[in-house]
């Protein structure tokens, strides 16, 4: 269970304070919405460890992660943009979520094949199209095995037919793999499509909605 | 560089449109590009024809080239080191006390007066320097190195142009886009692994143009090998001119080996035109970390900074140091003094003038030539647009000596008397040396903002002079302050053509350095040096603090 009990933040040199107070229970999608600028991405930040919360505590499973460093935190972040290299192929974009030392093809060939990439681990990720390109960083995730999942807009940017053939995938990830799912998005028909609670940032707050 | 600009919505317009804003700047190619042909065919003319060239050469002057390449080639590969490893620990390091300052003072190693730099390590590393006297104080020994020689040399070149390549590589680190950094730290990838696979990438770029420059700048050095090669083995072909034109009275020689000169930078200008310009690039968003490297990777980022700190900033504290010892009085009375005072700050003075103006007429031609929605889409514009910006790179091809020794058998046929051509060799000079680094400032940001507000601009019928005052000014004003400082410092700190020129009735203040550290009037010279250093750094820090904002706004 990951749970996020008074966390307050507020940026540097600004007097506007974020509260967040929320829990997430495993294989879980929970879909964050709110106006641009209203925290999102911040409560986000936070959870992986970007910023540093003035107070409140952040646990998985009971056990405080709010002072580990982003590498030693239980989750894997998806961003907006930027979420493979390149130069790289597949492979090697995936395979970078695996611990040292632990690099084992059949398990980046499988991950490839549950996102619908089967085939194309060789390739250059410069070479594949945007949503190829979120599904190789989604391999990733897959791989990494970290228990809860943040999505900060990742599927922004798609046409509507990529976003709808990745939005089941992050919905499978979540089920099958007993993932928690923590999702920013704009787009109320995404979170309706997959999302088992909605959370909205209403004056740096964090209130519960219905779908 | 792309442009989202998508259709070329002007191509029905006219030619006629566009000549106004296009025509000044290609007038000027032309006439730099004139101007360097005809100072070539005075050198070429004197030269004897085929027949003789390069008759007066011979085995001691190969191995001089070899040298040349040598010191340069070397003296690139540690300035690239130095600069890289220096830019890596400062983009890491973010927040420190002084480090705005410590930033602002590696860019400023640009424009250094390179005689103030020389003078400020001898006193650090010179036999009885600091550093010298400090050994034999504690240990009862010297120094078990000498700074006059290769060492020297390339100390001097990688303190330069290290620090020259500390901004533009730290503005494409911290230019990383901030996912990219969260996605490395949130993968725990080492630091290694970081540098590998998104800070190398971003700099890489960099790298092939910033080398390319800092090999045709050490190539053509002059002050740094005439002060510090100490013996005939390390001279260069700039120093080599130098002595055979004003020590040997060998014009012949000089002739072939300015030939020569000109034909091996020719050819490395030509070979490295397929690289960009290096234009700086500035995080507008810059990332800070919540959470800090490895301690590993910290200590590592700290003894850079430290280190590097200390090696750049002793020196200019040498100066410092030695300078407020000078007796002042005495100094500002000298006639010689005030002379070679007034003349340095008119001629800076009028080459920034000179070479803001100029650049900003190339930087307008060369945006219409590029850009698609003006004529760039037209065949042909983009090789008048690769000759428009060689004409500013010519500096690089027709080093100062060169320049000098055209200009200087140009006078002996000419009216007007050696002063007077002298005035305008440096002109030329300060200007050419100065349009490479103005063109860089002036070219991506006028086509940037050409490329963004074009279309809005057109739709209202903004043109010409109200154009410039409502769109252009107001972004690039930072930048004009930017390239006069740039240019006045540059102009300020040079003795490559007054070496030719210089005498007892004409003079500037490098050159009046110079003659004092030849005659070991230190104090004086440590007087001088410490007027320069002030003057040169109160202009560029100054215009420098006021150019961030502007890139902002683009």
């Amino acid at each position: 269970m990951l749970s996020v009990e008074n966390v307050r933040f507020a940026h540097e040199g600004s007097e506007e304070e974020y509260h967040f107070h929320l829990t997430a229970k495993p294989g879980e999608v929970i879909a964050l919405m709110g106006a641009s600028g209203s925290g999102k991405s911040t409560l986000l930040d936070l959870l992986s460890g970007f910023l540093m919360p003035l107070s409140g505590q952040m646990l998985w499973e009971g056990k405080a992660f709010q002072n580990k460093p982003p590498e030693q935190r239980p989750c894997t972040i998806l961003f907006q943009r930027d979420n493979v290299f390149g130069h790289l192929s597949a492979n090697a974009n995936v395979a970078l979520g695996l611990p040292k030392g632990k690099h084992d093809p059949d398990r980046i060939e499988k991950a490839l094949e549950q996102v619908g990439m089967a085939g194309k681990g060789e390739q250059k990720a410069q070479t594949l199209s945007g949503g190829q390109q979120q599904r190789v960083a989604l391999a990733r995730s897959l791989v990494r095995e970290q228990p809860f999942l943040l999505l900060d807009e990742p599927f922004t940017g798609l046409d509507d037919d990529t976003r709808h053939r990745m939005l089941p995938l992050v919905k499978a990830m979540a089920e099958d793999h007993r993932r928690c799912v923590l999702m920013v998005t704009h787009d109320r028909q995404d979170a309706q499509m997959i999302a088992d609670r909605l959370m909205v940032m209403d004056n740096h707050r964090l209130v519960e909605h219905s779908l | 560089m792309a442009y989202s600009t998508g259709a070329p919505f002007l191509l029905h317009l006219t030619l006629s449109r566009f000549l106004p804003s296009a025509l000044p700047g290609l007038t000027c190619a032309a006439l730099l590009l004139a101007l360097v042909c005809t100072l070539l065919w005075q050198i070429a003319g004197l030269s004897g024809g085929e027949a003789t060239l390069f008759a007066s050469l011979g085995g001691r002057d190969w191995a001089l080239l070899r040298f040349t390449f040598f010191q340069a080639a070397l003296s690139t590969i540690l300035a690239l080191t130095v600069g890289l490893a220096l830019a890596w620990a400062l983009s890491h390091q973010r927040r420190f006390f002084g480090r705005s300052l410590l930033v602002a003072l590696f860019s400023s190693a640009l424009v250094m007066p390179t005689l103030v730099v020389v003078l400020g390590l001898i006193t650090v590393l010179g036999r009885r320097g600091w550093l010298a006297s400090g050994s034999e104080t504690l240990f009862g020994v010297g120094l078990p190195f000498s700074i006059y020689g290769l060492g020297g040399i390339l100390l001097a070149h990688a303190y330069l142009n290290g620090s020259f390549c500390v901004q533009t590589l730290l503005g494409r680190l911290e230019a990383i886009p901030a996912e990219r950094r969260k996605l490395v730290r949130s993968l725990g990838l080492s630091a290694w692994q970081r540098f590998r696979l998104i800070e190398w990438p971003a700099v890489r770029g960099s790298i092939a143009p910033l080398a390319t420059t800092i090999f045709l700048l050490c190539f053509t050095s002059f002050a740094i090998v005439l002060l510090l090669g100490g013996s005939p083995r390390y001279n260069t072909l700039e120093v080599a001119i130098f002595e055979a034109v004003k020590l040997d009275f060998d014009l012949a020689r000089a002739l072939d080996l300015a030939l020569l000169q000109l034909l091996v930078c020719a050819v490395l200008v030509t070979l490295s035109s397929r690289f960009r310009v290096v234009d700086t690039v500035v995080a507008t968003n810059p990332w800070r970390f919540a959470w800090p490297d490895s301690r590993a990777a910290r200590a590592l980022q700290w003894s850079l900074i430290t280190f590097g700190a200390a090696v750049f900033v002793t020196p200019l504290l040498a100066i410092v140091v030695d300078g407020i010892g000078a007796d002042f009085t005495r100094l500002v009375q000298e006639r010689s003094f005030q002379q070679a005072l007034i003349t340095s700050l008119l001629l800076a003075s009028l080459s920034a003038l000179l070479a803001t103006g100029v650049a900003l007429l190339l930087a307008a031609a060369r945006r219409d030539l590029v850009l698609p929605n003006r004529l760039g889409a037209r065949k042909g514009a983009s090789a008048v647009a690769s000759l428009l910006s060689f004409s500013a790179l010519l500096y690089l091809a027709f080093p100062a000596l060169v320049l000098s020794l055209g200009f200087f058998l140009l006078a002996r046929q000419l009216p007007g008397g050696l002063t007077l051509w002298a005035s305008v060799a440096l002109l030329v000079a300060n200007l050419l040396m100065a349009l490479p680094f103005a063109l860089a400032i002036f070219g991506p940001a006028l086509e940037k903002i050409g490329a963004r507000h074009d279309q809005l601009a057109f739709s209202l019928g903004l043109s010409g002079w109200q154009r410039w005052r409502l769109v252009e000014w107001p972004l690039l004003r930072h930048d004009v302050g930017m390239v006069l400082a740039l240019s006045f410092c540059l102009s300020l700190g040079d003795l490559g053509v007054i070496a030719l020129f210089g005498s007892q009735d004409f003079a500037t203040l490098p050159w009046y350095l110079y003659q004092k550290m030849g005659s070991y009037r230190t104090d004086d010279a440590a007087g001088v040096a410490l007027i320069m250093l002030v003057l040169t750094l109160t202009v560029y820090l100054w215009a420098a603090r006021f150019q961030r904002g502007g890139y902002a706004q683009r």
